[in-house]
Parts: C-alpha cells; structure tokens; sequence
C-alpha cells in the first residue's frame, strides 16, 4: 500500500518553474530518497510535503487522507510529519529536553519519560537532556534533532540533507543508525540528498530530480545500473560512456563485443558501463583474448581501498563512426594490486552494457 | 486570527497597565467636576484644595492657554468633559460665552462679587484680576525716560529696547483692549511697531527674568509676577521697578480673570458650587493671604496689602464681555507675531 | 520489499491540473493575519499626513496663500534650514572625530570616551537648554539653537559611526596603503566613504529631531516651525493657522526624508568575502598631537555631560529638600512610567507583525507598509498631536482625552523605533525554526510565539526600551492629547520650567535622566553589537 502519494505537483517562483508535474508514490514503510543536483527542486517537494510550502496545482495524499487539492489545505501542525533539516535547526533557547519535548503534550512526568526513552532510542545518554544545543556536537544535535521528529510519533518522516554537515565517518554510522531506526518504528521515510551515495545506501526507492522534474524513480540498483539518461548516468556515480553499434543484443564498440540488456535494440547508440564493471589484467603480450582490447594506465589515482586508473585505448578504428579514437577510460582497481603507470592492461567487462535511450 | 498565548498573556497585562494607569489617573468620576484651567496652576490648586476639604467634591484640573482652551471648548461643544472654565484674562471666555456654551452664574455667586468685575449678561463672573504694567530694569532706564503711553512702544524710539510674551494669553489680553479702544487700523499698526521693536519671550516670567538681568531695558507685563518674585528670592526682580501707565492708556488695562460653568456639564450643582466658592469669602481670602498677588474682586474682599490698590490705578474702562480675542488672534498673525 | 516505487503516468494527469490551478498562490495561515494587522498599522500611521493633506483641502486655497506665504513663515523657514544647515555639518564632524579617535586610535581612556559620547543621550533635549539657559541666561536664537543643539544630538551619529567604523574591512585599508595613498588620503578616499550610510542614516535622525523639538528651542528663545505651531495652538487651538504651519513643517520633513534617501543610493556596504575578521588598524598617537586629541572628547563631554549634571547640581543645592515636592513628583514619575510602559508594549506589539513580514516576506507591499511608517514618524511630534486633535474631536469623539488617543500617538511617533530592533531580533529566529515547529504540531501562530518571538525577545527589548526612552522625554503630543489631569515627569519640567522656578524643575530633571540611563546603556552595548540599519 502507498503511504504517500504525490500528484502531478506543479509549483513556480517568479518564472522558474521550482515543480513541473511531478508526481510519486512512496509505499508504507518504505525509505525513499530524492535525490538530485542543487536548485532541482527536492527541497521544494519535501517542504511540500511538509506543508511549509504549498503547489500551484495538483495533490498530496498521505494513508488515503488528502493533504492538499484544490479545494482542501491541511496547515503542517496538523499533518503529523516529521521533519529533520540539514542543520538540526535546534531551538537555541530551549535544551535537549525542551527540544524534544516540544511537539508533546501531558504531564511534565510523562513528557520527561517519553524524553529518556526517546534520548535512549536515538542512542543519547539521559543527563543530556539539560544540556544546551550548542554545547553539542553536531552528530548530537543531529540525534537531538531525529529524537523531536520522532517524539509525536510521525505518519511520516522527511530528512532533508541531515548528514551533509557531519564529517564522513559520522556520516555513514549516522546514516545506518537512522536507517535502522526509522525501518525498527515502521516510519514512511523520505530522504533528500545531494549525495548519491548517501542516497543509494539509505533508500530502498531512489527517485532523481532535475530541473523540477522527477526524471527517473525506482530500486537503488535499478537505476544505477539502467539511468534513463547520460545525466542521470553520471548523477549517480562514475560512468564510461561510448558509442556502439547494437545488434541482436551485443553490442560492438571500442571494447569489443559486450552484451547488452536491450535486445530488441538495434542500430546505433551509446552504452554505459559503471567503471567496477570493467576488469584489468596485465598485458605480457602472449595470449590473444577474445574479448576485450588493450590500453595503457597513463594515470593512477589513489585512494586508499580503490585505486581508479586512466587507461588510454590502443589506437583503433571505431566500430560506430569509423574513425580513429584514442579513447580513455576510468576503471576502478583494488588498491593493492593495481597496475603500474605506463604498464600495458587488457580490459574485460563484467555483466550486461546499458544503452542509454535516445543518446 | 491571534496566537492565543500570546494574546491571552499581552491582554492581561495590558489590562493590568491600563487599569493601573485608570487608577493613578483618577479619571473624572461621577461625582467630581472637570475644570478647564488657565489661571496660574498654583492659584487654581490652592482653591481646589480648599473647595475639595471643605465640599468633598473632587476637582481634575486640565491645565492650558486661555485662547488655546477656549476655542478648545467651541471645538468641542455640547460634548464637552469640562464643567467649569477659568481664564487668566477675559477675552478667551468672551468666545466661549458669545458661542453659547456657558451657563448662567447663579445669581447668589454674582451678588459676592463686586459690580465692576461682573460682565453685563451674568454670564460668567470675575475671579480675581490683574494690572498691565511697563517692568523696567531701574540701571537701564531713569523714570524721565519712561514711556507716557502703551502706543509709544511702537515708535522707532523704542526698537528693540522692550519685551513681551506675544504667545501668551495675557499679553493677547492686553491686545484686546487696544484694539477696544483703538481701532483695528491703529492696533494693526501698533502690532506691527511692536513686531519691530520688541523681543519676544516665551511667558511673563520670562520677561521679567530677561528684564532683571539687563538683557532688554523694560517689557510689557502684568504686575504681580514682580510681587511674586519679590515674595521669595527676588533673584529675578531685584533690579526692577514698575510702571503704571495710569490715566485711562491702553497700558493701564486692569484684565479679569473668570470663571463660567458649562452649559454642557453634567454636575451643574458641583460646578456652580465650586464657582461660589472661589468668589466667596474664603476663595477670595487666599489672592490676600496666598502666593499669588493678584488683586481680590469680592465684595469688601481685601487684596494682599503689599498691592497699589486697584482704584488708585486709573485703568481705562473697558467692557470685558465685548473683548474679542479671534480678531486679536488674525492681527497678531497678520503682524508676523504669531 | 514493498510495491517498488512508481513513477505515474504524466501524461494522464496533466489533464487534471487546470481545475487545480485554482488554488494557486495560496499564502501559509500565519501570514494572512500578520499582513492584515500590518496593513492596519499602517493605514494608522498615514492617518497625520492624511489630516494634513484634508485640512489644506478644506481650508482653501486662498486662505492658504495668505496663511503660508507670509513673512513669519519666511522668518520660520530661514531659521529652520539655517538651524539644519549649521547644525548637521557640526553633528557630523563632531561624530565622525570623536568615532575615529575611540574606535582607530590609541588615545588615552578610549572606552571612557566612548561612553561618554554616548551619554548625553541620556539627557532630554530641554534639559540642555534647561542647563545652557541658567548658565548663561542671555543666551538665545540660532548661535544657542546649534550649540544646544550639537551637544544634545551628535551621538546620534556617533553610535552608528563608531559601531561601522570597527567592522568595516580593515584588508580594503591595508589595499588602499598598498597602492600609494597617505594616512589621510585612505581616511578620506577610503573610510569616509563606507561611513557613508552610517553618516546618512544618523544625519536624518538628527535632521528630524531638529525640526521636532519644542522645548529644546522654546527654552533659548529660537524660533521654528514647531515653536511657532505650539504657539499658534495656545493662542487659538487648532486653528487653520497652525494647521498649515503643520503642512509646511510636514512638507520640510518629506524633503528630508527624500534628500537622505537620495544621497544614501544605492550602496550596500558589507564585508566582501568569509574568513574571521581582522583587528582594526590603528593609529599611534605621539605627544602634542595626544593631548590635542584628548582635548576634543574632554571639552565635548564638558559641554554635553559637564553643563547639565554641575547646573543640575546647583538648582538642587540651591532648592534644597524644598523642591522635593514628593506630592507632586511621584504621581509624576508613575503616570510617566505607567505611559511609558504602556506605549512601549502597545507600539512593540504593533511593530511585531510588520517587522516579521518585512523578514519573512519581504516584497512590494512589505516595503510600501514599512515606508508609511517612516514618513510618519519623520512627522514632529506637534503635527501627529494637532492631527489626533482634530480627528479625535470631530470624529472618534469617544477616545477624545483618553489614554488611547495618547498610546496612538505614542505608536505612530516611535513605531520605526520598535521596528529596527524587532527586524534585527526576527532575523536572528531562521524561518526553519519556525518551520519545524509547525511540523512538530504548532500552529504558525503558536510557532511564531513559542519560538520565533522567544528568539527575537532580546530584540523587541531593545525596541521597547527605546520607545519606553522616547515616551518618557516626550512633550508636545502629551501636553496636548492626554487625559486631563495627566502630568508626567516632562511636562512637570516643562510646567516649572515656563513659571522660571528652575530649581523646582531640577527633581523631574534628574529623575529623567536617571530613567534614561539604563536604558542609554543598553544603547550603548546594542550599537557594540550591530552597526547602522
């Protein structure tokens, strides 16, 4: 069942068109995110949904109750959605407690139990609780910050970029605590990042934005490996990208023959490979493969576990244009054994090439 | 709609202030009068209280100008808060009486006060009266060198050697005598010598301070600021010494204050009462006895000793309830003194 | 896995979306009340220009003519523009030295200095002349005008000088050295002009009071355009004469305002890029040129501060336990704070909703609103009062003489003053805040209480302690429009004043001033804080 269903949402400002028919279901329980590069309109859309912000047209359900149409507005304090942004945004002039105990009502007894238990879940200690939002780390105000959401026991829970301020080991224990967390509760999530690998590690649906358009949605996997498009290709990680001739399901390009997952496909196009699809092994000029061709590292970049080279493609005719390339290629290696500059490699891939539509 | 917090708490508060404000103001109950005031502050105090001590009828006191109060009392008519006006001269309560706002004075008021300070139609009375005097500074000026006449202060003989208080009642007082028993024509005149002769002070005090210190020779004034200055330190009036003009001028104009009730007010009988009061024996006793050295008008009523008796003054007679202060007003303006 | 995500089908419900188009451009709940009471308060504050506009048109053209183009006006308008034109230069000079010499040098006490030029604040314009004229008692007309006048005015550009001068961008300083130019030639070519806002800002406000003030002028015997309508209201009310004095003085005040505005531009001046900001250059001053430094801020606090606390000090030695007419003084100082609170509250609630829209939705109709604040309160206090006379007479007879009348005309005068601060404390509150708070279950008003207006509070204090300081040191609009039987602690002063018992004026004096005192401070620290508008 859908919890949250969003329907050909249109929103502008001035001229710029902020939401242009954009229209998403998100099931129950599920973790969603949005993602996309700045000025896309995911912040726009999860203020939406929020009600901080109200479209020009189209409707916003949440667990079959209309939360806006044409005729009707529901204010966000009667929503029940929870909402984390980037910063925590704290109020200063309350401490832990009276941040998180904001949205509560009942006894101070009761309101300070639900606190503790709330601090507890949000892996906080209980002597916290008097403490002042600046006199905590940003991780905590964080916590803090998902502990207020969580207090009223939200239908749904909307993060706006709230790990980007965190350093990038906080960031992912962070990410799988509140992960964890919100699955343990149940919650409806709705992530919005800028970060695509925040996104595709969080979310079990992955929707991606640009320009007021929701461009492509579905499983992390899903779109990392078949992008509607170039852009969305490279939004979502490091892509190699060539012409080819496709025919009967393989495809013929500066590689070589590689398979494709579009068999009906005929004709010419570009495919993508991710750059972990495509295998080195050093070159000593004996075996002739079947598959593949040969280029040399001109550059290594190292980065600790992965290493990425840059291969340059052995001069070649194309398959496509029927020109002469020389090609360059990224291509991820273990960072232990990766090949030395200036060494020869043979390139394989690994897996199915996408072709992109259109391209 | 309003935060309901925030409105209850600023409601409340406000509630508070302005209760608490209605409080300290002693706002005009039901059974005390409202008087219009222009007579001296202290004066008026000082028979308030004794009427208050004696009647148990309180008294608000709104303090102002004769002219600013009395076209504020034609302004605002029949639904005027004011039960009783009191002038320092007479032609501000000759505007409010000739719009028909006063009441008459009960008959047994007018019989306490002596003929002359009784205006024809009874519809106001006298309170207490003043003397136009010429104040000079004694090292400025010797006594041969003193002006015979108020009309001589407007010749080049006198360019800047005189003061006044042009924005004050009692000077416009003075104004409209002149033109009583002038003219227009020669008071415009007049007006317009004085515009370049003379210095222009803010309040009699003021003119007699500016005197006393030899700032400017002499200066138009009524008589009893020197008295009254004379009566504590005299550190404004030490080096003074007045001058009647006497012989029916202009400048030997005896002003009377008043006092009327309001047609409009709603505590006749307070307000009458309070009239009688100040006319009557005690009222009258306090110009003798109290700070004020202004002349008494009740009948055998006494002025303070240390006074020229009123009738060796020789003033010019002038009837009060013809004095129009609106005309006096339009030519002072038209003279550039305003 | 649940039912994976699904990407509807546009084109289906593109169809749908004109009958929703209806509901377009609809503004969050809290605004709508906020900009209804923004408008109303507004509307308000054009109510004294729209009097004097009504009152022109129904007194005639031909009566104006003769009313306003006559010789006292001329007199009137001569002594004015001379007063404004001696006056704000001084001002100006006297700030910009006195900033520059605490703020960008090493001279001696320079934290002392700095509180005293803001001090005289603290004292009421009529209490300098009150001290100038029993010091000097000839002394009168425009030589007194401009001294009293400089010496009660100039921290009013002091304090946004100094406050600009310490966070302005040293690194431009250190450029402009780097490129050939003197000491003096970067002060001048350089400095100078990023004080230019601060020096408009603070010369308007000057510029205002110069053409508001009663008393100050009154006291030495200097004729202005204010002077002259109180005495044309003494002399007939409210009568068509100072009704059209009132126009002109109006009119004089809109020049003012549109000369300012002109002369700031469009300049925004601000530090250019992040990065934590530097120490400020300073001068080193040597020998001769220390002692002729110190000489300026000793002689002006001398003036400002030394004139009025030793003449104040004499009138009270001098009157003794006598003048200490506690029947008399503490109905004062009570109706006086009772006013005061109460004007300080009513205009800060007022300014909330203006200054939370002109933060949270600035635009077109934002900016027109704040601006009819504005113009109002450059209106002198005498014009708003002979306005709320008129109007109340003749047409709100029941609030004629009340509290209500006067609180009115309290807010129109010092609603700006409210305004500045709340702005500078709801921008201190980021909308997400609120935001959150309304996610969280709060209604946008309860969102606005609990903590946009929590946030801003050290803001609103400030902007009622100003109005609260305004009130207290307030004349002509009181004397004129409150209940009867009101005296405050100015008009007691005032009252004493005008029969020359100075030394029975000397308690309300000192009492003033002692009002005004914390509230000075708190001026004092704000301006440390923040710089200009």
């Amino acid at each position: 069942m859908n919890a949250l269903e969003l329907n050909a949402l249109y929103k502008t400002f001035g001229n710029v068109a902020a939401l242009n028919d954009v229209s998403l279901c998100v099931p129950a329980g599920s973790r969603a995110a949005i993602v996309g590069p700045s000025g896309s309109g995911k912040t726009t859309l999860l203020r939406m949904i929020a009600g901080f912000e109200f479209p020009d047209s189209g409707s916003i359900r949440l667990n079959g109750q209309t939360l806006v149409d044409s005729a009707n507005q529901v204010p966000a304090h009667q929503r029940l959605i929870g909402y984390v942004p980037q910063d925590g945004a704290l109020f200063p002039h309350m401490t832990v407690a009276g941040n998180i105990g904001f949205g509560l009502s009942g006894t101070p007894a009761s309101k300070q139990q639900r606190v503790e238990e709330l601090l507890a879940m949000v892996a906080l200690e209980t002597r916290m609780s008097k403490s002042w939002p600046h006199e905590l780390s940003g991780g905590q105000q964080q916590r803090v910050a998902l502990a207020r959401a969580l207090a009223q026991r939200p239908r749904l829970m909307l993060l706006d970029e709230p790990f980007s301020a965190l350093d990038t080991g906080l960031r992912a224990a962070m990410r799988k605590m509140v992960a964890k967390l919100l699955s343990e509760a149940g919650i409806t999530t709705i992530l919005v990042t800028h970060d695509q690998a925040e996104a595709l590690s969080f979310a079990d649906q992955l929707a991606v934005m640009r320009q007021g358009r929701l461009v492509q949605a579905g499983p992390p996997m899903e779109l990392y490996l078949h992008p509607a498009d170039r852009q969305t290709a490279l939004f979502l990680g490091d892509a190699v990208i060539m012409p080819a001739q496709v025919e009967d399901g393989w495809a013929t390009c500066d590689l070589g023959r590689i398979p494709v997952n579009h068999p009906s496909h005929s004709g010419p196009a570009h495919i993508m490979l991710r750059p972990e699809q495509l295998h080195l092994t050093p070159e000593h000029g004996e075996a002739i493969h079947a598959n593949g061709c040969l280029g040399v590292i001109t550059d290594r970049d190292f980065g600790g576990n992965v290493c990425t080279l840059t291969v340059e493609l052995h001069p070649q005719v194309c398959a496509v244009s029927g020109q002469t390339t020389n090609r360059s290629l990224l291509v991820r290696s273990s960072g232990l054994g990766a090949p030395p500059t200036g060494s020869t490699v043979h390139i394989s891939t690994l897996g199915n090439a996408h072709v992109l539509p259109g391209a | 709609m309003i935060p309901r917090v925030p409105s209850l708490l600023k409601t409340a508060s406000l509630a508070a202030l302005l209760l608490g404000a209605g409080h300290v103001y002693a706002a005009p109950s039901a059974d005390g009068i409202v008087v219009y005031n222009a007579q001296h502050e202290s004066l008026t105090k000082a028979w308030v209280e004794g009427f208050t001590r004696e009647t148990g009828i309180k008294v608000t006191l709104r303090n102002g100008d004769d002219s600013e109060m009395g076209n504020q009392l034609v302004q605002e008519g029949a639904a005027s808060p004011a039960d009783v006006f009191l002038t320092e001269n007479s032609p501000a309560m000759v505007l409010v009486s000739n719009a028909g706002l006063l009441t008459p004075v009960a008959p047994s008021t007018q019989q306490q006060v002596a003929e002359p300070y009784r205006p024809a139609q009874g519809k106001w009375i006298g309170i207490a009266a003043r003397s136009t005097v010429f104040i000079y500074n004694k090292s400025k000026l010797s006594e041969a060198q003193l002006p015979s006449s108020l009309m001589d202060l407007a010749t080049p003989a006198w360019k800047g050697r005189w003061a006044a208080s042009p924005a004050g009642a009692d000077f416009q007082a003075i104004v409209a005598a002149v033109l009583e028993l002038k003219g227009e024509a020669a008071t415009l005149e007049w007006l317009k010598g004085m515009k370049a002769n003379a210095t222009a002070y803010r309040g009699n005090s003021a003119v007699l301070k500016a005197v006393n210190a030899g700032q400017v020779d002499a200066g138009v004034n009524y008589h009893y600021y020197a008295f009254v200055d004379q009566s504590k330190t005299g550190e404004n009036s030490n080096n003074t010494a007045l001058h009647y003009f006497k012989h029916n001028d202009p400048g030997a104009f005896v002003s009377i204050s008043g006092g009327g009730v309001l047609a409009s007010s709603k505590h006749q009988e307070e307000a009458q009462a309070f009239l009688k009061w100040i006319t009557g024996k005690d009222g009258q006793a306090i110009l003798k006895t109290g700070n004020s050295f202004e002349y008494a008008v009740g009948k055998g009523a006494e002025s303070n000793p240390k006074l020229v008796p009123l009738a060796q003054l020789d003033a010019p007679a002038v009837d009060a309830s013809k004095l129009n202060s609106k005309k006096v007003i339009e030519l002072m303006t038209q003279a550039g003194l305003l | 896995m649940a039912e994976p995500l699904l990407l509807k089908d546009a084109a289906g419900v593109a169809q749908a979306a004109p009958a929703t188009r209806s509901v377009s451009r609809r503004q969050p709940g809290a605004a709508r009340w906020v900009v209804a009471v923004s408008i109303a308060v507004s509307l308000l504050a054009l109510l004294p220009l729209a009097f004097v506009i009504g009152i022109s048109i129904q007194t005639g053209w031909a009566t104006i003519v003769q009313l306003v183009f006559r010789p006292r006006v001329a007199e009137l308008l001569i002594n004015t523009v001379l007063l404004v034109v001696i006056t704000l230069p001084l001002c100006i000079a006297l700030g910009v030295a006195l900033a520059w010499l605490t703020e960008r040098t090493n001279l001696p006490g320079r934290r002392l200095w700095s509180v005293l030029a803001t001090a005289p604040i603290a004292v009421p314009a009529f209490v300098h002349s009150y001290a100038w004229v029993s010091l000097v008692p000839p002394i009168h007309g425009l030589f007194a005008g401009v001294l009293v006048s400089v010496i009660a005015y100039f921290p009013f550009l002091y304090l946004p000088v100094a406050a600009t001068l310490r966070r302005l961008d040293p690194a431009i300083e250190d450029v402009a050295e780097s490129l050939g130019l003197k000491p003096w030639a970067v002060f001048f070519k350089v400095v100078l002009p990023q004080l230019r806002l601060a020096i408009c800002g603070g010369a308007l406000l000057v510029g205002l009071h110069l053409l508001a003030e009663y008393g100050l002028y009154a006291m030495i015997r200097f004729d202005t355009f204010t002077t002259a309508i109180f005495d044309q209201f003494q002399s007939s009310f409210n009568g068509p004469a100072a009704n059209m004095l009132a126009g002109v003085l109006a009119l004089c005040c809109l020049v003012m305002l549109s000369i300012e505005s002109a002369s700031r531009g469009h300049a925004r001046y601000a530090r250019v890029g992040a990065g934590s900001a530097r120490p400020q250059r300073t001068q080193i001053l040597k020998g001769h040129v220390t002692g002729l430094a110190l000489a300026l801020p000793i002689f002006t606090s001398l003036m400002a501060l030394g004139v009025p606390l030793v003449t104040l000090g004499q009138w009270l030695i001098a009157g003794g336990l006598d003048v200490w007419r506690m029947a008399d003084i503490l109905p004062a100082l009570q109706q006086t704070f009772l006013l005061a609170s109460a004007g300080a509250l009513i205009t800060t609630a007022a300014a909330l909703p203006v200054a939370w829209l002109s933060i949270r939705a600035p635009g077109r109709l934002q900016r027109l609103l704040e601006s009819c604040n504005y113009v109002t309160s450059s209106l002198p206090g005498i014009v708003v009062a002979l306005a709320l006379v008129t109007i109340t007479i003749h047409i709100a007879r029941p609030i004629y003489q009340t509290l209500v009348t006067v609180l009115l005309a309290y807010l129109l005068m010092f609603l700006p003053r409210a305004l500045v601060s709340l702005r500078a404390g709801i921008a201190q509150a980021p909308v997400e805040l609120e935001n959150i708070a309304r996610s969280l279950g709060s209604s946008p008003s309860q969102a606005l209480w609990r903590v946009t207006l929590r946030l801003a509070a050290p803001g609103a204090a400030a902007g009622a302690a100003l109005v609260f300081l305004a009130i207290t040191n307030e004349l002509t609009a009181t004397l004129l429009l409150a209940p009867s039987g009101t005296r405050t602690l100015a008009t007691g002063f005032w009252a004493m004043t005008s029969e020359i018992d100075y030394a029975a004026a000397a308690p309300y004096a000192l009492i003033m001033i002692l009002l005004s005192l914390p509230l000075t401070a708190l001026l004092y620290y704000q301006s440390k804080r923040t710089a200009g508008r």
